[in-house]
């Protein structure tokens, strides 16, 4: 899929607003995103020596070494790469981004580089070239598409991955992951949207409430549930954000009767270590699972978010236990399986609009969950439609790798990063779009709004939450239903 | 000129060619020795094989990528690489000097299949190296090595296909046969130390980077105490 060069008007909307002269003054570097005040002296050792630590004690020498002796230099990841096609601007080819690491290793961790080096004198890492790769490495919105698309199979995201890495140990990462990643590890509400445990159980209350006047089901929230089949951990922000998508997964848990809990020791599902730290994704992959295992219970169940869900189904059994590790599910796997139980049931009469279904990068690009929930869609939605390319290969919602954190840079996100995206909603002409990711969610949102999109962006379980179907044993009559509503209802 | 050719395709060729076998088994046995390290180390020891080979194959017979994106430059580039494979292996002349050293040889190219080839390989080396030219994300990121190796990998085809086909008197011949031999030298001497060694790296690159993305435990414990920041806030 093509897309147009964004204009010169577009690019200094994009731009201007995130140019902070005084924290680039002070922090010598000429990122456009908001950074955190760190120590700017001798910053090329200390990242030279927080890239040897992270190598001694990692896996990604072996693929550096790998990537050195393979990179062709071919260029066909520009073709893929959203960004590059939005910009136009060479220094965004994910290749050129990827040698900014490469060369660094190269020069100070190869015999031959080190021997080159000191043979001509060269190669030094400079202040200008850090300032380049922090730049670089957060122009990206790590969602790996390029990685398809490479002949020699070079990852660019993994080498995206670990730049971050090694830039947040000298301090260079966005204030926004941070400041929320530190509440969560170090706060006293233990969750990045800092909702502290009264707030959270008003909250749901509320929800069954409203849920109760509406479908006049009693679906609940169980908190603190021992001896249970799935501890729940959705992105926390949906608490706050996406009620219909918790509404609707309550409401399939009514349903099927399944037990399910959310715990109060922990309940986020957000994990900005996988965007810029493994040393932050290791801390908050141990508490999802200390949290399941003080509930004692069976499965680690994930909500609707794409980064959440990977972090967790790939590095909890890294972390806490390789195969003798609770098994993880992302919720639409849930939702599927008892679906094709048959222990849910879907009204095809409720959903008549256009509907789309967006793949989240962190889901679907290692063909993980693709046809789950477009079996669940095409079962109650009459109007279905495909955008092009899809499934694993997917164009990104611009918002990927944490950019869609940082609100500071929502005009390049809108403007570049989601250019492609954009054009494809626009082409499929749907009127609702289903992004099953809290980060999606919220970036297509604001995609749609600022390029002017008629579009509706809703998680899959909203659209569920709709057409649900209940059993007749569950639904309260009219008379009992007025007992059990709430006092000034 | 008969000395430095007997040269060239003796005792040269022989050292350049055990470098090249010797070299090209050394990286491939560092990569595998190195992943499967790895894997050790790894915390989660789950491989996704069906996928790994999948996407590997995809890109070992990538028909299904050719239309994908740049086909011109994709189609080109597959011819190239069957041409650049085909012919050195299967010349009648070259299977013939197998022959002689080694006493067997193996099936051969129809003199046809052998002219076409080599005449395409070559308008392919030079499609390339002026797409890489003109191309500018390509340019952009391109380094000397990308350039010359199109044109190093000319020399032989070339110079083989106006031995082969052209008329020319005998001094000429072997000045062109020596420059074909020396340039096919120099080739086997630096393919395992740029990135011709893809041609056998390339079968592990999706293991490869599966198991970099399979981190080893207690990893946060280990940096922080090495770069000194055990209590450091967040």
């Amino acid at each position: 899929m093509k897309s147009s060069v964004i204009t010169e008007e577009e690019k200094e909307k994009a731009f201007k607003s995130l140019r902070k002269p005084e924290a680039i003054d002070r922090q010598k570097l000429n990122v456009r995103y908001h950074i955190e005040d760190f120590d700017v002296n001798d910053r090329p050792r200390r990242f030279l020596e927080a890239f040897a630590a992270i190598l001694k004690h990692s896996n990604y020498k072996m693929a550096l070494d790998h990537f050195i002796r393979m990179s062709a230099k071919c260029s066909r990841c520009a073709t893929t790469c959203q960004v590059y096609q939005a910009t136009g601007d060479l220094k965004d080819i994910p290749c050129y981004r990827s040698e900014l690491l490469l060369s660094v290793y190269r020069r100070h961790f190869t015999v031959g580089g080190l021997l080159k080096g000191r043979l001509l004198g060269s190669g030094y890492l400079t202040d200008e070239k850090l300032q380049e790769m922090a730049d670089s490495f957060w122009n990206c919105t790590a969602c790996r598409r390029c990685s398809l698309e490479c002949p020699s199979g070079i990852d660019h995201g993994l080498i995206t991955h670990l730049g971050r890495y090694i830039l947040s140990e000298i301090g260079i990462a966005p204030r926004a992951l941070v400041v929320s990643t530190r509440e969560q590890l170090e706060g006293t509400t233990k969750n990045t949207s800092a909702i502290p445990v009264p707030a959270l159980k008003d909250t749901l209350e509320f929800l069954e409430d409203d849920m109760f006047e509406e479908k006049s089901v009693h679906i609940k929230f169980p908190i603190d549930v021992e001896n249970i089949d799935y501890v729940f951990f959705p992105a926390v922000s949906d608490f706050l954000m996406e009620a219909e998508s918790l509404m609707g997964i309550a409401a399939v848990f009514t349903a099927t009767g399944d037990s399910w809990t959310t715990g109060t020791g922990y309940f986020d599902g957000i994990n900005y270590g996988l965007f810029y730290s493994d040393r932050m994704l290791e801390r908050v992959v141990k508490k999802i699972d200390a949290e399941t295992k003080r509930l004692k219970g069976k499965n680690i169940l994930i909500g609707e978010c794409g980064h959440a869900s990977r972090s967790a189904k790939y590095f909890i059994p890294t972390y806490c236990g390789g195969k003798d590790a609770l098994p993880v599910i992302n919720i639409m796997e849930y939702t599927h399986k008892v679906w094709e139980e048959g222990k849910l049931k879907l009204d095809p009469n409720v959903v008549t609009e256009k509907v789309a279904y967006h793949d989240p990068c962190n889901i679907a690009r290692q063909r993980w969950i693709i046809e789950k929930p477009r079996d669940l869609l095409k079962a109650f939605c009459k109007n279905y439609v495909e955008m092009t390319p899809n499934g694993d290969e997917n164009i990104c919602c611009g918002g990927g790798g944490g950019t869609v954190s940082i609100d500071e840079i929502r005009p390049y996100r809108t403007t570049v990063g989601g250019k492609l995206k954009a054009d494809q909603i626009r082409k499929s002409g749907c009127e609702i779009l289903v992004a099953p990711c809290a980060n999606c969610k919220k970036q297509l949102r604001e995609l749609v709004e600022d390029q002017g999109i008629e579009c509706q962006v809703v998680g899959l379980h909203d659209l569920i939450y709709k057409a649900i179907i209940f059993d007749d044993s569950l639904i309260e009559k009219d008379e009992a239903k007025s007992e059990s509503l709430p006092k000034g209802n | 000129m008969e000395i430095w050719l007997d040269a060239a395709k003796g005792p040269l060729f022989r050292l350049c060619f055990a470098i090249m076998i010797l070299g090209l088994i050394r990286i491939f046995l560092l990569d595998i020795w190195g992943a499967y390290k790895a894997y050790r180390k790894a915390g989660d020891k789950t491989m996704p094989w069906k996928l790994i080979i999948s996407r590997g194959m995809e890109w070992l017979f990538p028909v299904k990528r050719v239309a994908h994106n740049r086909p011109f430059y994709s189609v080109i580039s597959i011819l190239f690489h069957i041409g650049l494979l085909l012919v050195p292996l299967f010349l009648f002349a070259h299977v013939q000097l197998w022959k002689e050293s080694l006493g067997f040889g193996w099936i051969t190219l129809p003199y046809q299949w052998a002219f076409w080839l080599t005449l395409s390989t070559i308008i392919f080396a030079v499609a390339l190296f002026i797409g890489r030219l003109l191309n500018k994300s390509s340019s952009f990121i391109s380094r000397k090595q990308d350039y010359l190796w199109p044109l190093i990998l000319l020399i032989p085809f070339v110079t083989g296909f106006v031995c082969a086909h052209l008329s020319i008197i005998p001094q000429t011949y072997q000045t062109f046969m020596l420059i074909h031999v020396l340039s096919g030298d120099l080739i086997f001497l630096l393919i395992p130390f740029t990135k011709i060694a893809h041609c056998v790296l390339m079968p592990l690159s999706q293991v490869v980077c599966t198991i970099a993305w399979k981190f080893p435990p207690e990893t946060d414990e280990a940096v922080c105490s090495t770069l000194n920041k055990k209590g450091a806030p967040v």
